[in-house]
């Protein structure tokens, strides 16, 4: 999901609302305009690990699976776990 | 990154914190438009008018200063990365004596009462030095001073230099004897009041809240590094050249030299900021933006007629002209930022604990209402109306008190009434739906 043009909390609204859809062996992969520091809190609540790749060339991206899936974690592109 | 440290909700104080000043903020503006339409042209004689007097310090400090206070005790650990020791302790113990104080302070202007001045020297001392001490221990404690936290540790100093200031002048007014010097420091206690408290902090938060709410390109690197050091520094010059101007020791000219370059480094930021706006990654209207223009545009208004002032002597000793020149900046910079600000953060902060909460105990069965839920765009909308009429109306008020200083106090009483409405509604929603989450839900009860 492109979430790099919304105001904040709408990137963290609809990050929250897509949570539930991950299926076991999906990754959730966002794109956003700055780092969601406040998510962490959240996603760690609600039972979620992340990898935040900063050095992109299209902004922030997110990657966010639930915690101890290794199958998402092995789909993961190279290096994003 | 934005955030220099890392970030935790186990730093940030309860919501209980900043709702107290943030709710509280609107009701002393309330009391201010009551009080101009209650005294009408009256109260526009001149800027040493009781009435004046007692409208601008409840919007000064029982407005503006209470919602940088719940504001910076909420935003020191998103911002600087660091926090405020015994937050609801200092929260609560700044809130009761800055309330008592304000109120205190405007009685003692109206009624010209000794005693309630020397009260609110002592309640708005106690409300200070309790906040500039915690606010100066957790800035000090920062360990990434990035420029916000370097305009915040500016503001909180220039905040204290104010409050001794401000206090020297309502013991004074107290009948205090000894203390008629302080009356030649007026100008210094609103300078460094305005310019440093309000401007210095305004400056600060700008750099991190345009880029993250408004999706704006980032201030350059060399503005946000120098821009609230060399305004603190050209305030400080400037007093001691209006010090030793007022002494006969050095001409006129070099005090307002020096605070015209400050005026100049003022229209640089609005420049900038309106330059960055236009640059938004997503140019959709909204009432945050809306307050923000406005701000802006106060802003310019009053370092044009301060500069105007300068330019013809004729102009600034209009007897509308301090009226103008002080509205300008209070009520069409200051305020509108801060109210900006107020419309974002109350939503944000329920919302945000509320999702918390939800996420916590796993009750996905209790919706947590979402931002405009909490607090609907139409009451934005029309709070903003009413306060532009309101300020419309204020602006006319000089020129024709019997006409339009009635109606200006009851449009902006109006437009601060609606905010606080606006704002404890969603504070009330965010109590009912935080019990709702506490309950244990339905067919898991004591007896089932």
């Amino acid at each position: 999901m492109d979430l790099s043009e919304l105001m904040p909390p709408e990137p963290l609204e609809r990050i929250l609302g897509e949570l539930p859809g991950v299926r076991p062996g999906d990754f959730l992969h966002v794109r956003l305009h700055r780092e969601p520091l406040l998510a962490y809190p959240l996603l760690e609540q609600a039972g979620f690990r992340w990898h935040t790749d900063t050095g992109g060339t299209h902004g922030i991206e997110v990657y966010i699976w639930r915690d101890g899936d290794r199958l998402a974690e092995d789909a993961m592109p190279a290096g994003r776990t | 990154m934005l955030f220099p440290g890392n970030l935790s909700l186990d730093q940030a104080p309860p919501i209980s914190v900043p709702f107290r000043f943030l709710l509280s903020a609107p009701l002393f503006g309330v009391l201010a438009g009551l009080l101009l339409t209650l005294q009408g042209p009256a109260l526009l004689t001149g800027r040493w008018s009781p009435g004046v007097l007692a409208f601008t310090h409840l919007i000064t400090l029982g407005l503006v200063t209470q919602a940088m206070c719940g504001a910076l005790l909420q935003m020191l650990p998103v911002l600087a990365g660091t926090r405020v020791f015994g937050a609801v302790t200092v929260g609560r113990t700044t809130h009761l004596l800055l309330s008592g104080g304000t109120l205190a302070l405007a009685i003692g202007f109206l009624a010209d009462g000794g005693s309630w001045s020397l009260a609110a020297a002592v309640l708005l001392g106690g409300a200070f030095l309790v906040f500039v001490g915690a606010l100066g221990w957790g800035l000090s404690r920062a360990d990434n001073p990035n420029p916000t936290v370097a305009a915040m540790r500016l503001a909180v100093t220039a905040l204290a230099v104010t409050a001794i200031l401000g206090i020297g002048l309502a013991l004074f007014w107290g009948g205090v004897p000894g203390l008629l010097f302080m009356r030649s420091l007026t100008d210094v206690h609103l300078a460094w009041g305005l310019l440093g408290w309000v401007g210095l902090l305004v400056l600060g938060v700008a750099y991190q809240a345009l880029p993250m709410f408004q999706l704006t390109p980032e201030y350059p690197l060399r503005l946000r590094r120098h821009l609230t050091a060399a305004l603190f520094a050209l305030l400080l010059l400037w007093s001691v050249l209006h010090w030793l101007a007022a002494a006969e020791r050095i001409p006129p000219a070099w005090p307002v030299s020096a605070a015209a370059t400050a005026g100049a480094a003022l229209l640089l930021f609005a420049a900038f900021t309106v330059r960055l706006q236009k640059r938004r990654r997503r140019p959709l209207p909204d009432a945050g933006l809306a307050w923000w223009r406005l701000g802006l545009a106060g802003l310019g208004t009053a370092v044009t007629l301060w500069l105007a002032g300068r330019a013809w002597p004729g102009f600034a000793a209009h007897p509308a002209y301090p009226l103008w020149l002080g509205g300008s900046y209070l009520l069409g910079f200051a305020v509108p930022i801060l109210n900006g600000m107020m419309i974002k953060i109350v939503p944000f902060l329920a919302w945000f604990h509320l999702q918390n909460r939800q996420l916590a105990l796993g009750r996905a069965d209790v919706a947590v209402p979402n931002l405009r839920e909490l607090l609907p765009e139409r009451t934005t909308r029309w709070q903003l109306r009413i306060y532009v009429a309101g300020l419309g109306l204020l602006a006319l008020a000089p020129l024709w008190p019997a006409l339009a200083s009635r109606p200006a106090g009851l449009a902006l009483a109006a437009s601060w009434g609606l905010l606080g409405f606006g704002l404890g509604q969603a504070a009330r929603r965010y109590r009912s739906v935080n019990r709702a989450l506490l309950l244990a839900p339905a067919g898991e009860g004591p007896g089932a």
